[in-house]
């Protein structure tokens, strides 16, 4: 277990942030943790049904979502797109 | 009987002399006078457009001053400042804080031309250019410190440059490398030409006809006062762009320009756009930061360019052109979340009426930009105002030094262009960032911005160890100027 920071792009946001994660953490957590971070904050709460998920900035596919941090191969500050899945 | 200044002047600012003692490299060492191998007899050529003696200098000099300093006295500033709206005192706040040392760091900047120029006239106006920096720095300085007495914010007309608030890293990290760190042909080219004939109208020809608008006319003469002196010694940057491109620096002059102008256009979007499009109150706006920037950057200094043969920068179409209509809105909602990260009171301006005249000047504002402000907005009638400000930092660009940030909302685009370079990611707000980036990455790799920073573990320890690294004590940090009253507008008009 170890602290990680991610360049986190929330779907909606103005501007990216600094998300500091575990290395143990899953996709769904990050997606957890930036919602806890943002929603009420700068972007309003997904609306019902739709699932938030996980890819590398600027690719369109998805990460698994029990990929752990450290299986990822992220690099530090490596930013990771967060959005309503398609 | 006196000469005339032109039956002298040409002949007395012919201070090349043959040095005896040391040689000219020594003298003049390349990385500092010139690098771009252009023979000093071309540099002779030189010739100013405003021709000015010390004698006329001082005199023109003093009478500004006493021009300016009459309309102070005779007005009674303070409580002009307690009477004025919120968002005033904000952009007196921002504007003290923010501008008064980059003033002051000019004043090393022409000396460095005065010291390595190789133009005898150029020498000749940076010297003048030193004593209008000096002249800049005091008149700021005394008017800011006026409000001492009633507004701590005001203590950073002076405190700004001696901490690590990001803000304040953010100018450094600019005014640094292009003012600071480069040769004397190099620094007047991007300071005078790129940073004052490009921008400078901005904060102080724009910013003084809000402020005249408003009725605070001693800062409107404050304004003005500088303005007439960068007019002036902005003068030396055309002239070297000149020897260059009949010495075949054609590229090398562009670059220069491509450079400077998107670093000191960001810096003066997020203060001259944030300060006029929100901070001056609205029935008080001349123009919207778009409208300025078309008149006196899209035309003027175009104009400028063009005439001295060069090309718009590479970059105008796609990426300025864009960033006019979006990155200080994107800024502006960062400044007002993270506004106890400040020196100054942030106001919001983005009540009702306010957000009507947002969506006519920057149409589709309500869909994007005002999408963050409804979540904002909704925090504060709820009363859950600790949803005002966000647990989490935001990414800073590593050139920029300001928030890597994009279009919110309906229309959402953030993009980060990155590098890599030994086992360092960087972070570039814009494809233009990136590319200043890899021109010299060896000037700008080992820079750290506040959040990188906070990841090296340079904060002291504790909940407060980021605001003690910015030396900011608690009643020294930004609150929201209104104490969220603005809000309450949406209460009533939901109600109805």
């Amino acid at each position: 277990m170890a602290n990680f920071p991610l360049a986190c792009n929330y779907q909606g946001d103005y501007g990216m942030k600094l998300l500091v994660v575990d290395t143990n953490d899953t996709m769904d957590d990050i997606v957890e943790k930036a919602k806890k971070a943002l929603v009420g904050v700068v972007v309003k709460a997904p609306k019902p049904g739709e699932v938030l998920r996980v890819s590398r900035h600027g690719e369109r596919e998805y990460l698994p979502r029990n990929l752990k941090v450290a299986d990822a191969n992220f690099v530090q500050l490596e930013a990771v797109d967060i959005t309503v899945e398609a | 009987m006196m000469l005339n200044n032109a039956d002298w002047y040409d002949l007395a600012r012919q201070t090349n002399w043959t040095p005896t003692y040391v040689t000219e490299a020594e003298l003049f060492p390349s990385d500092f006078s010139d690098p771009y191998g252009i023979p000093v007899a071309e540099w002779e050529k030189f010739d100013e457009p405003y021709k000015v003696t010390y004698r006329d200098y001082v005199r023109t000099q003093r009478e500004k001053d006493v021009g300016a300093y009459s309309v102070k006295s005779a007005l009674d500033r303070v409580s002009f400042y307690q009477n004025a709206d919120p968002g005033w005192k904000s952009l007196l706040q921002l504007h003290f804080g923010g501008l008064v040392f980059v003033e002051y760091g000019s004043v090393s900047a022409f000396a460095r031309i005065t010291r390595f120029g190789r133009g005898p006239g150029m020498r000749n106006m940076a010297s003048f250019g030193s004593l209008d920096e000096i002249r800049h720095t005091q008149i700021q300085m005394l008017f800011g410190y006026e409000f001492l007495s009633v507004e701590r914010a005001f203590d950073w007309t002076q405190k700004a440059p001696n901490t690590d608030n990001w803000v304040v890293i953010s100018e450094r990290h600019c005014f640094d490398d292009v003012e600071h760190t480069r040769d004397a042909v190099s620094a007047a080219i991007m300071t005078n030409f790129s940073f004052e004939q490009g921008f400078t109208n901005l904060q102080f020809i724009a910013l003084s006809a809000d402020a005249k608008r408003y009725g605070d006319h001693s800062f409107s003469t404050m304004l003005q006062t500088v303005q007439s002196d960068e007019a002036r010694h902005a003068q030396i940057g055309e002239p070297l762009i000149e020897i260059m491109m009949e010495n075949g620096k054609v590229a090398e002059a562009q670059k220069l320009i491509d450079i400077s102008f998107w670093r000191v256009w960001k810096q003066f979007s997020a203060v001259s756009g944030v300060g006029m499009d929100y901070y001056t109150p609205l029935a008080k706006r001349e123009h919207s930061l778009k409208e300025f920037v078309e008149e006196f950057v899209c035309q003027q200094f175009l104009r400028n360019l063009k005439a001295l043969g060069l090309e718009k920068p590479w970059y105008w179409d796609e990426h300025f052109l864009t960033d006019i209509e979006t990155y200080h809105h994107a800024q502006h909602i960062g400044l007002y979340l993270y506004r106890k990260t400040g020196w100054w009171n942030v106001t919001a301006g983005v009540g009702p009426a306010e957000r009507d005249w947002l969506e006519k000047k920057y149409p589709g504002w309500n869909d994007t930009f005002g999408q963050t402000w409804d979540v904002i907005t909704e925090s504060i009638l709820a009363g859950n105002l600790d949803k005002t400000e966000p647990t989490v930092l935001p990414l800073i660009c590593n050139m920029a030094g300001l928030e890597m940030s994009g279009v919110p909302g309906k229309k959402w685009n953030v993009k980060s262009h990155h590098v890599d370079l030994d086992g360092r990611r960087y972070h570039f707000g814009s494809a233009v960032d990136k590319w200043i980036f890899e021109q010299e990455p060896s000037r700008y790799r080992s820079h750290l911005s506040l959040v990188d920073r906070v990841l090296a573990g340079q904060m002291p320890p504790g909940e407060d160890g980021v605001y003690e690294y910015m030396g900011m004590a608690p009643e020294e940090r930004g609150r929201c100027a209104e104490n969220f009253a603005w809000a309450e507008a949406f209460r009533s008009k939901k109600a109805a």
